[in-house]
């Protein structure tokens, strides 16, 4: 494939805001993607990613708010106008069309010429492996197979911003991490900016450049995958991406607490707890570790979940006085473990997160 | 749940003499449409005798142009009205589903006097004014038959995905919409076509001579005559309506693919 894309645009949204009635869909989302760069916009369901990308699409009308692709004001520029490739999460290809000619219809729409058009079609095709599939009809493809030909007809028309609404959610797991890794390799190659929205955390954190997780219709946090794991800004960060434990905790000094009888230190706050305060302190699975029974400092318990997942088992510890805690286990350190053995347990990390109760 | 063993037998019962009542007229009507002279033999008299009628290819031309301005003039106003009822204007569904039910509640004379009454100046007392009258009356059918096909297809992610790809609403209907609704489309045509091409009250109420009204008026000289315009009236339509049908189509051959 030549890299025939046009330079990454930049992408803005500025306070862009989307109301439905007393409902905010959106609700003054501020969000710069880099040129070339692929940002994950993460959320549960209804919390208004898929509303910003459709915004940007020109599918939606904002209610208040600019967006911006390379300075220029785009809110009043129709779909069609808007040179933004979009792959839908619902197989969206045109069923009367060949994989070709599916390809082909935004050049056509652009009147590019003949020679012109066959060329690309047939990068295209080879860019997402489907050379041999140029003749078929949509419903004579597998749907990783029409998700390709999606992605290719998005990007024939060498698109300012490439925009993928949960592309991979109707697949089955093992074709979707095929085609996650086709599209982070076609994303690189040809260097487009890429607004991905997905519900799928692994899938955001895979992938992405940057993730910006959202809750109701506002951006909690933007940043690297491995800084909004390691360092959640919010308590809602923290418990939306990876596994964390929740568990009651409290405030003994400023900055410290104490949690299943186990001393631990608190990120900063922007609103510290008094002493004295209830609090929950989110621990992720894997800043807990086995320990000695004989350890006086850990925490005993009961061994009551034991999940295998391969080199790590998941294994769930109930503990008096607090919800089921989650530990993550190297499988061959838990082989003899059964349910119902006694385990202690301490926490392993510096500093965690606490929230009010 | 047991399946009732005589179901199949009932339903096939049910269907074979249902047919009956469609088919022995037909093969009565067109057994007696050959008879020779003084109801012997049998020969094509009837047919040459109806062909060399005065008004018989005026009448018949008549018809199929009308039958044809009506069929595309319901499509031109019917499919972008269904695409935009079922992309955006849910809330008006109801209300256009009930407008389009009149045409079976509001009597002919009254549809055909209230309507001529509203029709513009220039299309008054031109056979033009019947083509909007087989569309009225079109309507319901053509409603239903549109709205069934549009409900199949993915209407909305087709749309998004063509406007994305810079198509205009115009555009993407011809190319994207239309072919996705071809059975639908197709469905419509059948029924505007044969309904105006056969439509007799309106077009006798307004004077106009078509096809259906040249039939009653020479069939009264002729009742073989009249038995044969019946069957190649029929067996025209039918033929017509089939070339439309058998038109290749595209992307015909369902194959699944496993993942």
């Amino acid at each position: 494939m030549s890299k025939e894309a046009r330079e990454g645009a930049t992408l803005e949204l500025k306070g862009v805001s989307r109301h439905f009635g007393s409902v905010k869909a959106l609700d003054g989302l501020d969000i710069t993607v880099h040129p070339g760069e692929l940002v994950a916009l993460l959320g549960p369901s209804g919390c208004g990613k898929t509303t910003a990308l459709r915004i940007v699409a020109g599918l939606e009308v904002a209610t208040s708010g600019e967006l911006l692709v390379n300075g220029e004001r785009y809110n009043e520029t129709p779909a069609n106008h808007r040179d933004m490739g979009m792959v839908f999460q619902s197989y969206s290809l045109f069923p009367n069309l060949t994989v070709s000619e599916n390809i082909d219809y935004g050049l056509r729409v652009r009147k590019i010429d003949s020679d012109k058009r066959h060329k690309r079609v047939d990068e295209m095709l080879e860019l997402v492996s489907l050379e041999s599939k140029g003749q078929s009809y949509p419903h004579q493809l597998s749907g990783g197979q029409q998700q390709r030909v999606a992605l290719a007809r998005a990007l024939a028309i060498q698109p300012r911003v490439l925009l993928l609404d949960e592309p991979l959610s109707a697949l089955d797991a093992q074709v979707r991490g095929q085609i996650r890794e086709e599209i982070r390799r076609i994303q690189l190659d040809l260097g487009i900016t890429t607004l991905f929205v997905t519900h799928d955390q692994e899938e955001a954190m895979a992938i992405s450049d940057r993730v910006g997780v959202m809750s109701h219709g506002r951006l909690e946090q933007i940043d690297k995958p491995i800084v909004l794991y390691n360092s959640p800004a919010t308590s809602f960060v923290a418990s939306f991406v990876g596994l964390a434990n929740r568990i009651p905790a409290e405030i003994t000094a400023k900055g410290k607490a104490r949690v299943l009888n186990q001393k631990v230190n608190i990120l900063d706050s922007a609103a510290p707890f008094a002493e004295g305060a209830k609090v929950n302190v989110i621990i992720r699975p894997e800043s807990l570790e086995l320990v000695s029974e004989s350890d006086l400092d850990a925490t005993r318990g009961i061994v009551a979940l034991k999940s295998f997942l391969g080199p790590m088992t998941k294994v769930g510890i109930a503990v008096e006085g607090a919800p089921l805690i989650h530990l993550n286990v190297s499988s061959r350190e838990v082989r003899k473990l059964e349910i119902g053995d006694k385990v202690a347990f301490k926490i392993s990390s510096d500093e965690v997160m606490a929230e009010s109760v | 749940m047991k399946k009732f063993p005589l179901k199949w037998p009932l339903v096939g019962s049910a269907a074979f003499f249902a047919s009956l009542m469609f088919i022995v007229p037909l093969y009565g009507a067109t057994v007696y449409s050959f008879k020779g002279n003084g109801g012997k033999g049998h020969s094509w008299a009837n047919y040459q005798w109806l062909i060399h009628q005065d008004g018989f290819y005026p009448a018949l031309f008549t018809s199929l142009k009308l039958a044809v301005l009506a069929a595309a003039l319901n499509l031109v106003l019917m499919v972008p009205t269904m695409v935009f009822l079922n992309l955006k204007g849910k809330r008006y569904k109801s209300l256009v589903d009930f407008l389009c039910i009149l045409p079976l509640i509001i009597p002919v004379v009254s549809l055909a006097i209230g309507a001529q009454v509203a029709m513009p100046k220039f299309l008054q007392n031109t056979q033009y004014e019947l083509v909007f009258f087989f569309v009225i009356i079109a309507l319901p059918y053509t409603y239903r038959a549109l709205d069934t096909s549009l409900q199949t297809v993915a209407l909305k992610t087709l749309v998004e995905a063509s406007r994305s790809l810079g198509a205009s609403w115009a555009s993407t209907i011809i190319r994207v919409i239309v072919p996705a609704i071809r059975s639908g489309i197709t469905g419509a045509l059948f029924l505007t076509f044969a309904l105006s091409i056969g439509e007799y009250t309106i077009t006798s109420l307004l004077h106009w001579e078509t096809f259906p009204t040249w039939t009653v008026v020479a069939g009264q000289q002729n009742i073989l005559g009249a038995i044969a315009i019946s069957v190649f009236s029929f067996v025209g339509a039918i033929a017509l309506l089939s070339i439309i049908a058998l038109l290749p189509k595209r992307n015909a051959e369902r194959v699944e693919v496993e993942e």
